[in-house]
């Protein structure tokens, strides 16, 4: 009879079938992973952990329907999620993992500024296609081969739009307050810009973001007396600027970013110190067919500008891998305005699309976050945006432009 | 996959000069620095300005970063000498985040919350992103290499040791005869060099810095390794912050094994077993895996 002890006590072969099983570990692993790998790089913790959990969804929910219509190139697309952290430099370590690892082509869904910048030269590098959602002008001027696409308008844009708006409500004194960002002093510059225009006043403030207050601030910002303040900041400090203005008794109207006067802004404030702010945003082509495919595949009412977003990523990395036959990072980016713009067929799904260019046909690509065509740096053109005003706590559409 | 692990070991290896530094300062010297990512975005800003707008070699930004950081630890310790405990600790987190405001807000001269992009590599342009990752490897190992020998020399020389008497008691060590000031502000100084040259080696290794990246988490990282291996002990310093790495790192991995999770759970996951494993380190082994001894001769002599 075996001792028990015996049992457990290391003899040579015990030890060096260990090591074998050890040593033979990473080729099971290969074995098990497909040809075609994408990543999505979405903050799953941290600040942005608000959007990045759907914003995976949204992508993996197309190649899991790829894979179900028979695969992209005759084979499986697997997919590897990983998580910023809402931090560069988890970022960093998070997309070496991604490339040199599990060899992805593509890396998806990239949502602070600052992180994209970080993660971008390891892309660009190592040839492989990077789909983002973030804002900062300075993102696709890095000389980027074509390896950066963005489906957020950029910055200057977003402020442009929001700026107008503000003067077709007839503004009579404009002011922005917000954090410093990188486009903190854009903001300032092309509204200050767009007051001399209309021959209004305008004041700017910056301030440090994470305080628990900002009642000097607005205190400063209302002494030039506007009667249209833009919030420039994200959701925690907008929550607090929101409320300092209320107490202030400003009277005049607010707008700020959808991102910073989101749900959970409006549920964590009452509701008159919401009341009749609006927000605008880049908005997601309601309308559209990809949108209704995103809202069935994640299972919500509204799906957020991000989520749409990743959806468009995920979709434009299949058919670009389709049309050029080949599922690499450079073939991928070779083929995307093939795909996204043009005069091919007007698709708003993945596997409809497969369909059209397998039949040697030419696609272009409409998404659920708008036309998705880009130019020749990698910025979307095209987009929409909505404007909405809240009131009793909850958003209503105001104005689409 | 090989790519990675040299990768995940070049930043193994700045997190281990990092825990040196702060084992310097904390650990050997007492002083609680809660700067650390102060220290570190220096060292990485000084070496990344000096190198590109200034168009200086490498090795020259990098001994530049460790000059400014010395420096300035020296003059926050001077500063601060009278603080102890956790006012030093106030003292120090406030000066991290004013090193992060300047560089936010002087775009001028730090690109602001953009960041400072292309910073230059070691032949970054000639070699292929794999021998670019082991050559980094090989570099910053290097470096842990020499400071573990140095710092291990210091602790076991006279210096180290009146240094850790002014770290348990000071009084008795001033009644001594040691000079309590010089000792700490040169510690403090020594340990900040270490911390920029850190942030040196990481604006080169991965090419882009900006403010976000020295938010206190790194500094959580920093400390916690030097706890788990061992506050005061140089080798435990490097082992702690192997560890850490490679539990950041290594749980990366668990969607591979536990395939009933999504992406979403698996990151919360991450997060638990991060602090499970400290908790379970902190239960089982107190002072560390390598608790601090009192050294003996760095190279013992054969004739005694």
């Amino acid at each position: 009879m075996t001792d028990v002890k015996n049992l457990f006590a290391p003899t040579r072969r015990t030890v060096m079938l260990g090591a074998t099983a050890l040593l033979a570990t990473p080729a099971i692993l290969r074995a098990q992973s497909a040809p075609i790998t994408f990543g999505t790089l979405t903050p799953l913790t941290g600040v942005g952990g608000t959007y990045g959990p759907s914003m995976r969804d949204a992508a993996a929910n197309v190649f899991t329907a790829v894979n179900e219509a028979g695969g992209l190139l005759g084979q499986e697309i697997d997919l590897v999620s990983e998580d910023t952290q809402t931090n560069p430099e988890a970022a960093v370590r998070a997309v070496r993992k991604l490339i040199d690892v599990d060899g992805v082509s593509v890396v998806i869904g990239t949502w602070a500024s600052s992180i994209t910048t970080a993660v971008a030269p390891l892309c660009w590098e190592n040839g492989v296609m990077l789909f983002t959602v973030s804002g900062a002008d300075s993102i696709t001027q890095l000389p980027h081969m074509g390896y950066i696409a963005r489906t957020q308008p950029n910055s200057v844009l977003q402020i442009e739009v929001a700026g107008d708006f503000m003067l077709r409500q007839e503004s009579t004194g404009m002011a922005w307050i917000g954090p410093q960002t990188p486009f903190a002093q854009s903001s300032i510059d092309i509204l200050a810009g767009q007051a001399e225009g209309a021959g209004i006043g305008m004041e700017s403030l910056i301030y440090e973001a994470d305080k628990s207050t900002y009642r000097s601030e607005v205190d400063t910002i209302l002494r030039s007396n506007p009667d249209f303040i833009m919030l420039g900041g994200y959701a925690a400090d907008s929550t607090v600027v929101l409320r300092d203005i209320w107490q202030a008794g400003y009277e005049g109207r607010i707008i700020g970013p959808a991102y910073a006067v989101n749900p959970t802004v409006l549920e964590a404030l009452p509701a008159e110190v919401t009341e009749g702010v609006f927000t605008w945003e880049g908005a997601p082509d309601v309308g559209s067919s990809a949108y209704a495919n995103v809202q069935a595949s994640l299972g919500v009412e509204e799906v957020d500008p991000y989520s749409a977003q990743t959806y468009d990523h995920a979709t434009m990395a299949v058919l670009a891998a389709a049309a050029a036959g080949d599922a690499s990072g450079m073939a991928i980016r070779d083929a995307l305005r093939t795909i996204s713009q043009g005069e091919g067929d007007a698709v708003s799904d993945a596997i409809a699309g497969l369909e059209v260019l397998a039949g040697g046909g030419a696609v272009n690509y409409s998404g659920a976050s708008g036309p998705c065509d880009f130019d020749e740096i990698g910025d979307i053109t095209g987009t929409q945006f909505l404007f909405r005003q809240i009131s009793g706590g909850t958003p209503s559409d105001f104005e689409r432009v | 996959m090989l790519s990675w692990l040299f990768s995940v070991a070049t930043f193994a290896g700045i997190y281990a000069l990092l825990a040196l530094g702060i084992n310097v300062i904390w650990g050997m010297g007492g002083m609680i620095n809660l700067g650390m990512a102060g220290f570190f975005a220096l060292g990485a800003y000084a070496s990344a300005l000096a190198t590109g707008a200034g168009a200086l070699p490498i090795p020259i930004g990098l001994a530049l970063a460790a000059v400014l950081a010395a420096l300035a630890g020296g003059l926050l310790c001077r500063l601060t000498l009278r603080l102890r405990g956790d006012y030093l600790a106030i003292v120090t987190l406030g000066f991290s985040e004013l090193i992060r405001l300047i560089a936010a807000n002087e775009i001028w001269m730090t690109n602001g919350s953009d960041g400072i992009s292309g910073i230059p590599g070691p032949w970054r342009a000639e070699l292929s992103p794999f021998q670019f990752n082991m050559l980094s490897c090989a570099l910053v190992t290097l470096a842990v290499l020499i400071v573990w020998a140095m710092t291990e020399r210091l602790r076991r020389s006279p210096w180290g040791r009146a240094l850790r008497a002014i770290r348990d008691d000071d009084t008795a060590a001033a009644v001594a005869g040691k000079p309590i000031t010089r000792f700490k502000v040169q510690a403090f100084a020594l340990g900040a060099a270490i911390l920029g040259l850190a942030g040196a080696f990481y604006a080169h290794y991965t090419s882009y810095i900006a403010p976000d990246i020295f938010r206190p988490l790194i500094t959580i990282y920093i400390f916690l390794a030097l706890t788990a291996g061992g506050t005061g002990n140089s080798t435990g310093a490097v082992v702690g912050a192997i560890a850490v790495v490679a539990v950041l790192e290594g749980s990366r991995f668990l969607e591979g094994w536990v395939s009933v999770l999504g992406g979403v759970e698996k990151a919360a996951l991450r997060e638990i077993v991060i602090g499970v494993a400290l908790i379970a380190i902190m239960q089982l082994r107190p002072r560390g895996l390598l608790p601090e001894t009192p050294p003996g001769p760095f190279l013992k002599r054969k004739d005694t």
